[in-house]
């Protein structure tokens, strides 16, 4: 059974072993790429068929893991759950842990509700060993990887798949997960907020596929979790360059990094920026001021009066302001369009510069109104109805 | 490698199994023996084989899980002996079932078999996997088994056969060779085992049975022994029969030359006598001992004219002289008593083949007191047309005895009976009081 939802699978597990399930389904998240939880496939029983149920006790554990899946099937005996659970491990028959490596193994605790999941997460760990071990097919693979695990910022947080991408050929192909070491706990919380889930820890993958052993063909791609995705723009906005030919990883992965810290600098700065803008605007505009974004300091909105004629404005700063300019609505209070909106007029091209500070920016703001309201107020009268 | 298991180890294992309700492994017993095969070829002198052959005879359930291993899958050698105790030394593999699950050896199996294989020292140690799979309405459930020899190269899966578990009626119904280790099987030959076996282990009959066999032999070789004697004596025979043919004829010849003087000195003032003389003649002194001519292998018949009655005694004598054995036994004239009704008193000496041929085709003047042909048109002799008359025998027996007719029971008159002639030439001297196709029953055909 695909797609089984955690829920209809620990309905189905024999009652002893639910604890084990809940804890690896619920909480269960292994690897680098902790956005994608484990999921329970396939469950089966090793009791006869006039067992009744629920006595599942065996069952397809899917582990995301260097941008693969790996399908592991675990098996318990429900007559015996105090026994641990033997593995088949899919494809991957070549891998043979070794059990002293494995101490959730050794000392296998029953009552243990989390002893089978840091089971699995040493397993795991051995399983990246295996990994590695295989890269010695090539040399030029492996030297990636020794210049990556010298460098703390990546060794510690790689995951390879190193499998053959035609066994015909032998065409030797690996992957390399790395966990990119950006900080991004100051980016702004309000910008992180807006996902349906529960984000869960921020963190951007980069993925470097080789298809051949001779490292000719390359493909990187970057994985950021939800809330960074929000946060930043989508992949589409954070161009990564191409892997140069010849190049390597340790030169290559901090040169994205450094891309990604410059994005997340820069939206943090901008979120600082906007902050002092709206601050400058209200200290200039004082009363004037309706309303304003007070979480993200992305909108503002100004009530003014020039000549008895009461107009509003509405400010918008973008995501990269100050690089990018705010745009300026002005939005007669009397006067409708045809359609029943308030008449009003966009400006995106006033006096700005980005090297201004926030107090220069209100001056100045202030200065283009004044020149401009009363071209907006004939305007107002010619094309808008009272 | 090839590998068979007894089918009631395999069904012993599938019970077992299958009344679990868990997991479930065990021990396999056995023998592992070398077959060698040598083919020879025309390509090459020859090629052999060699063939490893694993047999399962028996199985060794544990009672339980982890029986003989911890949870790291460290096994325990004190237990293990507990478990096989003396049939240590028969471990060729060992089993394990679980439902539901793939048909691949698992991380502890896999870690167990490595132990196994160093502590038991089998270096070939075997792994057999049982799983049931059932549908998901339980309607179907399959039982499924591979052999595994995981010490080689990717986990290297051996055929395994059930002797018997087939299509016996197309296959050859194979004897196990397995032994049988039932300790009650060997109570009971022990103690009935004397009413059946002797001392050296044979079964008694089979001894009687050879002694049967070894006297008969005796007697049939004391049979050769007495054919060969008889045969010698009937060679001996043989040939005084056959000097006596040659004296025979070499008194015919006389006779024959003085009755051509005869008739020569007749014939001036004589007729020519009749075609066919159907009454019998004076008897000749020779007649009193019956003979018959050998067949001639070269008919006169063959020749678009008929040879003269000189040239067929000549033919004749040449045959009598060169004593060649009767040929074909059914072109032989019917044997026949002396004096049996039907039998045409011996006529004289003279009566070569062909005799009817001459007396009824050729204008000469033929003098033969002997009696005329009585052929029937196939061939056969006139005995035997004789007796289809008188009723007395059947064609059957006329033509085994024709067959296989011997020398001895050949020996008619010669000059009673013709010998045989073609059937173009019976055609011609077929006396007329005969029906067309020779049924001496006369012309009435009713």
């Amino acid at each position: 059974m695909n797609n089984m939802s955690p829920e209809v699978a620990l309905h189905r597990i024999s009652p002893e072993l639910r604890p084990m399930l809940c804890s690896v389904v619920r909480d269960g998240r292994v690897g680098l790429d902790s956005t994608n939880c484990l999921r329970v496939t396939d469950l089966k029983t090793g009791c006869t068929s006039l067992t009744p149920g629920p006595c599942c006790d065996r069952f397809k554990l899917h582990i995301p893991y260097a941008g693969e899946t790996l399908k592991w099937d675990i098996i318990f005996n429900a007559q015996y759950p105090e026994l641990p659970p033997d593995f088949i491990f899919g494809e991957d028959a070549e891998f043979l842990p070794e059990p002293s490596e494995l101490p959730h193994l050794v000392q296998w605790d029953a009552g243990d509700p989390e002893c089978l999941l840091q089971l699995v997460k040493e397993l795991i760990q051995q399983y990246h060993h295996y990994q590695c071990q295989r890269l010695r097919e090539s040399s030029r693979l492996l030297f990636e990887y020794d210049s990556l695990l010298e460098d703390p910022n990546y060794g510690r947080n790689m995951e390879i798949y190193a499998g053959r991408k035609n066994s015909w050929t032998g065409e030797f192909s690996a992957r390399f997960l790395l966990k990119l070491p950006v900080d991004f706990s100051n980016i702004p919380v309000y910008l992180l907020k807006d996902t349906a889930l529960d984000p869960g820890e921020d963190v951007a993958l980069l993925s470097v596929s080789f298809e051949d052993a001779e490292a000719t063909q390359v493909f990187p791609k970057l994985f950021l979790s939800p809330s960074i995705e929000h946060a930043l723009g989508d992949s589409l906005a954070l161009q990564i360059p191409a892997f140069p030919s010849g190049g390597c990883l340790i030169d290559y992965v901090p040169q994205v990094c450094q891309i990604l810290n410059n994005k997340v600098q820069y939206v943090i700065q901008g979120y600082h920026k906007r902050r002092e803008y709206i601050a400058a605007f209200l200290s200039h505009f004082g009363m004037g001021v309706v309303e304003y974004d007070a979480e993200g300091f992305t909108k503002l909105t100004l009530l003014l009066m020039w000549k008895d004629f009461c107009f509003l404005v509405h400010v918008d700063l973008p995501l990269y302001f100050p690089r990018d300019q705010p745009t300026l609505t002005f939005q007669s209070v009397y006067h409708f369009t045809n359609s029943g909106q308030l008449y009003s007029q966009v400006q995106v091209s006033y006096p700005y510069s980005p090297r201004w500070d926030g107090n220069e920016m209100a001056k100045r703001a202030k200065a283009y109104f004044k020149s401009f309201i009363p071209q907006f107020q004939e305007g107002a009268f010619a094309n808008g109805k009272l | 490698m090839a590998a068979s298991i007894s089918g009631y180890t395999f069904s012993s294992v599938c019970y077992h199994s299958a009344n679990s309700n868990s997991d479930h492994e065990g021990f396999l017993l056995g023998d592992v023996r070398q077959e060698e095969t040598v083919s020879i070829s025309d390509t090459q002198i020859s090629s052999a084989e060699l063939l490893q052959v694993v047999e399962i005879h028996n199985h060794d359930p544990c009672a339980q899980l982890f029986s003989f291993y911890d949870y790291a899958g460290k096994l325990n050698e004190e237990n293990l002996n507990s478990i096989l105790k003396d049939r240590r030394k028969n471990v060729i593999g060992w089993y394990r079932f679980r439902r539901n699950t793939q048909q691949q050896m698992s991380f502890r199996e896999q870690i167990i078999h490595k132990q196994l294989t160093q502590l038991l020292g089998v270096p070939d140690l075997v792994f057999l996997l049982f799983s049931f799979i059932s549908t998901a309405n339980s309607s179907t459930h399959a039982l499924e088994y591979v052999l595994f020899r995981p010490n080689r190269r990717f986990n290297q899966r051996i055929t395994l056969t059930i002797p018997n578990l087939g299509n016996t009626s197309q296959q050859e119904y194979k004897v196990s060779s397995v032994p049988n280790t039932s300790l009650n099987y060997t109570q009971v030959i022990k103690e009935h085992g004397a009413e059946f076996f002797d001392k050296d282990g044979v079964m008694k009959d089979i001894r009687t049975i050879f002694q049967v066999y070894s006297a008969l032999q005796d007697k049939v070789q004391a049979v050769c022994g007495e054919v060969e004697q008889s045969e010698r004596v009937r060679e001996k025979i043989q040939e005084d029969v056959n000097k006596l043919k040659q004296q025979i004829a070499l008194r015919k010849h006389k006779t024959a030359e003085e009755e051509k003087r005869l008739c020569a000195a007749q014939n001036a003032d004589s007729h020519p006598t009749p075609e066919e003389n159907t009454e019998p003649s004076e008897a000749s002194p020779l007649s009193r001992i019956t003979f018959h001519t050998p067949s001639a292998p070269e008919r006169p018949s063959t020749s678009p004219n008929p040879p003269s009655y000189s040239d067929l005694l000549s033919q004749d004598d040449s045959l009598l002289s060169s004593s060649s054995p009767p040929t074909s036994a059914a072109l032989l004239p019917r044997p026949q008593a002396v004096g049996s009704p039907g039998h045409p008193t011996p006529g004289p000496l003279g009566m070569g083949p062909g005799l009817g041929l001459g007396l009824g085709a050729s204008s000469n003047p033929v003098t033969t007191p002997s009696t005329p042909y009585l052929g029937n048109g196939d061939g056969s002799s006139s005995d035997s047309l004789d007796r289809q008359a008188a009723g007395q025998e059947d064609d059957e027996d006329d033509e085994d005895e024709d067959e296989d007719s011997s020398e001895y029971e050949n020996l008619v008159s010669e000059a009673g009976h013709p010998p045989m002639v073609s059937a173009s030439v019976l055609a011609q001297g077929r006396p007329a009081a005969l029906s067309p196709d020779g049924d001496a029953r006369g012309s009435q055909t009713t």
